[in-house]
């Protein structure tokens, strides 16, 4: 009997949905065949069969929640009852030898001829006339000021510590005044808006919490957050507190790229291929990489080592109507820039139909995130943790360049490139954007590498 | 693989520890010729002889002491104290020899001994029958403490017991050993001291236990997760050496923790499981760590004692409490 | 056997050798050669040496407390005599000339005293145990040891020393018990100096002698002159072949007195007079050794003298050595817990280390 259990299958997944049962009781099923359809924060995924046999019970319905660990289904594999599995006794750390190292002169004892002599059977007695403190016992303890302790939760403490919110001047809307994560959450957001109207406001006081303006109520909604937004919130929140961004900026001359482009779209659609920006872009990246291999990888936190990867896998962050996501093209450095623009067009055709698998979202080495695709001229993007680097593009537009002590129009692309201070300094970053500026900036180059 | 309590697992283990074993030598009052007045030792001395297996004179210390000389002398002396109730006179040597030897000989002697004892209540007794003082052993440096709550886990955590070089103090949940069967392997095998058991994973709280309570937790488990509270059940097994790891790497994943024995509150068992979990999970706790336990009495007689005695409601109770705080 | 004609329950002791040095049992002196003789001899005046000295270094602050054995030499060199080097020595704690016979050495003995638990690692081949404080503990350890060589078919016995306060305790009663019902292999030496601590011998217990507890456990005892080396060699051996043949346990009252205080942080003059001390010091066990070897012409004044300096000067030098001994490695206090270190000593361990290097910082 097999106890089949739903797994993480993801990175970091926790619970999932059951959209569709593929199997009823009853049923025969091979190993691999689909049990079931279950939808997650990060994709939809079809749970297979871990072994041939028979469906004896579907523990949850289409439509539940399941948790990571909970038992979905159980098959019937012939193999009697389930047994508990135990490894036999481990052998802990050896018990350290006694150091001989330390050298040390033997204590030597004084010996204390104390006024009254010390009785005892063993051992020595220490006897003094020394006087202690009077007992304040009965004594009443005035005037202690009254000093108001913030009612919270550990996790709630720190989760105002990690977004940078002081928890004394929350007002808690918790049991007996206690702050509540939501009530964090809130103050943050209320804080955003500040900064986002240039209001600050520092006499916020603790006792003087905010409030809405006006009593009148005012049409409002609230809508719980989606499984991905969730995750996404969370991913946005462990970069921005953990990874100290800095951020270089520059303009790429992308005329002859502009040029390259229009002539090479016709010769493309012959192959069937829709040739945007993106695959020079991806391609002069890996190029840049290759050249640049500390900027391709990620950070290890715990044990303080960077991770370098031989490998290029370029994630694309893709605006879709749930929220983004970030699909990623494997081995850019080892595909050509037709095979690459088929495969940025699958991948975005998917991220929209919600076809992703989970394969299509895993292995990323470094993240480009094109904010001209919704016509912003500039942005500064957040890292995807624990990369150390991300690259945000903008949309290509004519402007007056001086070139030749002469001014010309000229199709300009905005580049920014955020790196993990911790890891990255600025100086390689300026070499990374100027190795990248030559790349793009000169297609033939691009092509011919 | 063959269905079994725990009583019958205790007598099988023996059995078959003994046969492989002949340093292994099992004695203490009523256990050769009745084969113990749970019948835990039954047949052994049919089979072993008088030699391995023998009735005691009718003294603890004695018991224990003469388990210490023999440890030392090449044997490994597998003892019962027939209630733990009436280990008291053998406190001297528990704690005043067997718990030190190792040390205090600068690891010359060690103890390869376990001493087996039927804890806790419920089971009508009379006085002196009900006490669970484990925690009283488990403070203690150089003992260890295991009490099982499955067939399945009594057969490896006492093989693992028998071949500790250190004493151990096997505590046998008496109120359980006749009330289940499970299927126990025929081979070898031993579940190691010092690690506890994730039972159920779960991610709203984790519940604590051990011994004869784990059918009632898993009991009140089942009443939780109907109502969608979804709990981490970790049967603790070992005692001391208490598993820290497990219990910290749960509550950082669940944030409440609730420690549920049957012994009385103050200075027990939960008092240092919630102390781990202070010192190893702080920032993530969303309620504080509580527990149920016994009140801070002497067992009461059996017309009294069900007050006392925990039941799956009141841990029902316990756990909603704190995953609503 | 020597029961039949000494019976402690018909108020018999045996003594064969009289404060003078005169045999007054010829019958029943032990044959044991010249040079056994002196070697046990030599022996007891090194445990006059050692304890002597031992109490110098406390008064001069160098030692810690420590439990004086003056006066009882001959219970002590007397019994553990008769056994073999196989054989285990179960002590309580005052037994310095057999802990000597045994083979630890003294630098270890005075180490155990100065604190340190190397002191109690006795070499592999030494079958001795470590002191017993709690009284009369050993007994059951004892019986154990001596009911596991009987169960290996080993013929190694058990000699167990306890006092005469021991023997009021409850353990002194399983331990004997445990070894008669199951013919242990094991002989039981209480050495009756008189008193445990400040309480008489005659506050312990109703009986006339402490070897006719014996007659409880169904095993012979008997009542020897705890001060004449002979007579406790002659009961031992007696009771050390008997058990290595099989036939049980027996009890020997070794009747003694302790010259000296309980410990080193004790003041007998508080509980006993003079007169009585001086009475006991007139049968020191050591003196009417000496005589007796001197009628034979095996030793003499200026020999003993000169041994006695070579043996202050011996210990002198081991006592600097320890002294000079390293101090107790951090990781010493907790690596024999257990077999192996627990999570927690583990942590425990290193979050004191980092305490300690982060303050040398």
């Amino acid at each position: 009997m097999i106890d089949f259990k739903f797994a993480d299958i993801g990175e970091g997944i926790h619970e999932g949905k059951i959209l569709k049962w593929m199997v009823k009781v009853g049923d025969k099923v091979k190993d691999g065949d689909s049990l079931f359809l279950v939808e997650t924060d990060k994709v939809n995924a079809e749970i297979p069969s871990p072994a041939k046999g028979e469906i004896v019970e579907l523990m949850a319905e289409e439509g539940d929640i399941i948790h990571v660990g909970e038992v979905v289904v159980k098959i019937d594999d012939g193999s009697g009852e389930s047994k508990p599995q135990e490894a036999s006794a481990e052998k802990g750390a050896e018990a350290p030898k006694a150091s001989k190292e330390k050298e040390t002169e033997a204590h030597k004892e004084a010996v204390n001829e104390g006024e009254e002599k010390s009785a005892g059977v063993v051992g020595e007695l220490m006897v003094s006339s020394e006087i202690i403190e009077e007992s304040k016992e009965n004594h009443q303890n005035k005037g202690e000021e009254e000093t108001r302790k913030v009612l919270a939760t550990p996790v709630a403490r720190k989760l105002a510590k990690d977004l940078g919110i002081d928890i004394h001047k929350i007002k808690g809307r918790g049991p007996a005044g206690r702050v509540m994560k939501e009530d964090i959450y809130r103050a943050k957001e209320e804080g955003k808006s500040d900064e986002n109207t240039g209001k600050t406001d520092d006499n916020a006081e603790a006792s003087a919490p905010r409030e809405p303006k006006s009593k009148t109520s005012r049409p409002e909604e609230r809508v719980p957050l989606s499984m991905l937004r969730k995750t996404i919130a969370k991913n946005m929140v462990l970069s921005k507190s953990t990874i100290p961004h800095a951020t270089a900026m520059d303009e790429i001359d992308v005329s002859d790229l502009v040029l390259f482009r229009q002539e090479a779209k016709e010769a493309a659609g012959a192959e069937g291929v829709k040739l945007t920006y993106m695959p020079f872009i991806i391609k002069a990246l890996t190029l840049t990489l290759k050249e640049h291999p500390v900027l391709n990888g990620s950070y290890d936190e715990e044990r303080e080592e960077m991770v370098l990867k031989k490998y290029y896998n370029i994630g694309i962050a893709t605006d879709t109507a749930d929220g983004l996501i970030v699909p990623v093209i494997k081995d850019t450095d080892k595909k050509g820039i037709f095979q690459i623009a088929t495969e940025v067009e699958t991948l975005a055709e998917a991220a929209r139909n919600k076809s992703l698998t989970l394969e299509d979202l895993q292995g990323g080495t470094f993240t480009i995130t094109n904010y001209g695709a919704v016509g912003a001229g500039g942005g500064i993007p957040v890292i995807k943790h624990p990369e150390v680097a991300i690259l945000g593009v903008g949309k290509i537009t004519k402007k007056p360049v001086v070139k030749d002590g002469e001014i010309t129009i000229r199709d300009m692309m905005s580049i920014t490139l955020c790196i993990d201070h911790r890891v990255i300094d600025g100086g390689d970053a300026g070499r990374f954007m100027n190795r990248f500026r030559e790349y793009l900036s000169n297609p033939m180059l691009l092509i011919l590498s | 693989m063959a269905l079994m309590n725990i009583l019958n697992t205790i007598n099988h283990t023996l059995d078959q520890e003994m046969e492989r074993d002949d340093t292994i030598v099992v004695y203490g009052e009523d256990v050769g010729h009745e084969g113990g007045v749970f019948r835990a030792t039954v047949g052994l001395q049919k089979k072993y002889g008088k030699e391995r297996c023998f009735d005691s004179p009718l003294a603890e210390a004695g018991i224990v002491g003469t388990a210490i000389g023999m440890a030392i002398n090449g044997l490994k002396p597998i003892v019962e104290i027939q209630f733990s109730g009436f280990i008291l006179p053998a406190v001297n040597q528990i704690i005043g020899h067997a718990a030190r030897m190792r040390n205090r000989s600068r690891g010359k002697y060690h103890l390869p001994m376990v001493i087996r004892a039927p804890y806790g209540g419920g089971i009508r007794a009379l006085e002196h029958h009900s006490e669970s003082i484990e925690a009283m052993f488990a403070h203690i440096p150089g003992l260890k403490v295991v009490i099982p709550s499955t067939p399945y886990d009594t057969k490896g955590l006492l093989l693992a017991a028998i071949r500790d070089p250190d004493p151990v103090l096997f505590l046998e949940p008496k109120r359980i050993y006749r009330a289940f069967k499970q299927e126990v392997p025929e081979e070898d095998y031993t579940i190691p001291i010092g690690k506890a058991k994730i039972v159920k994973e779960g991610k709203d709280v984790t519940v604590v236990s051990y011994g004869a309570l784990m059918p009632q937790v898993n009991e009140a488990v089942k009443e939780l997760e109907k109502e969608g509270i979804s709990v981490e059940v970790i049967d603790l097994r070992t005692i001391s050496p208490i598993d820290k790891d497990t219990i910290i790497n749960s509550v950082k994943k669940t944030g409440r923790f609730v420690a549920v024995h049957e012994a009385v509150k103050s200075f027990s068992v939960s008092a240092e499981l919630i102390s781990i979990v202070n010192e190893g999970a702080f920032l993530y706790l969303e309620a504080p760590p509580t527990r149920i336990t016994g009140f801070d009495i002497t067992v009461p007689l059996p017309r009294g004692e069900h007050h006392h005695m925990i039941d799956s409601a009141r841990i029902v109770a316990k756990v909603k409490e704190v995953v609503k705080f | 056997m020597l029961i039949d004609k000494f019976s402690p329950l018909e108020g018999k002791m045996l003594s064969i050798m009289d404060p003078e040095g005169n045999i007054i049992e010829k019958d029943l002196m032990p044959q044991l050669e010249d040079e056994k003789l002196l070697e046990l001899y030599k022996m007891m005046l090194l445990t006059k040496v050692v304890d002597t000295k031992a109490l110098q270094y406390q008064r001069q602050g160098r030692m810690l407390t420590y439990a004086p054995n003056r006066g009882q030499e001959a219970a002590q060199l007397g019994s553990i005599a008769a056994t073999e080097e196989r054989d285990w020595l179960v002590p309580a704690f005052r037994e310095l000339g057999a802990w000597l016979y045994k083979g630890v050495s003294l630098e270890q003995i005075y180490l155990y005293w100065y604190g340190n638990e190397e002191g109690s690692k006795f070499p592999e081949n030494i079958n001795m145990l470590p002191v017993a404080v709690p009284i009369a503990s050993q007994i059951n350890h004892a019986a154990g040891l001596a009911m596991a060589s009987r169960y290996k078919k080993e013929d190694a016995v058990t000699m167990a020393y306890v006092g005469d306060g021991g023997t009021s305790h409850g353990e002194f009663h399983e331990g004997m018990n445990f070894a008669a019902v199951f013919d242990a292999p094991l002989v039981v030496i209480i050495q009756n100096n008189q008193y445990a601590i400040s309480v008489p011998r005659h506050v312990q217990t109703r009986t006339k002698t402490l070897a006719e507890k014996a007659v409880a456990y169904g095993i012979p005892g008997i009542q020897v002159d705890g001060n004449d080396i002979f007579a406790v060699y002659v009961a031992a051996k007696e009771a050390v072949e008997r058990a290595r043949r099989g036939e049980g346990p027996t009890l020997i009252e070794a009747v003694t007195y302790r010259l000296g205080p309980h410990t080193t942080s004790d003041d007998p003059t508080i509980y006993r007079e003079d007169e009585e001390v001086e009475e006991w010091a007139k049968k020191d066990p050591i003196l009417r050794f000496k005589k007796f070897l001197i009628n034979k012409e095996l030793w003499s004044v200026e020999q003993d003298e000169k041994e006695i300096e070579a043996y202050e000067e011996l210990v002198n030098n081991t006592f600097k050595k320890v002294e000079n001994s390293k101090e107790v490695p951090l990781e010493d206090i907790f690596a024999y817990q257990y077999e192996t270190m627990t999570p927690n000593l583990v942590q425990q361990l290193e979050d004191y280390r980092q305490y300690l290097e982060g303050r040398e910082k």
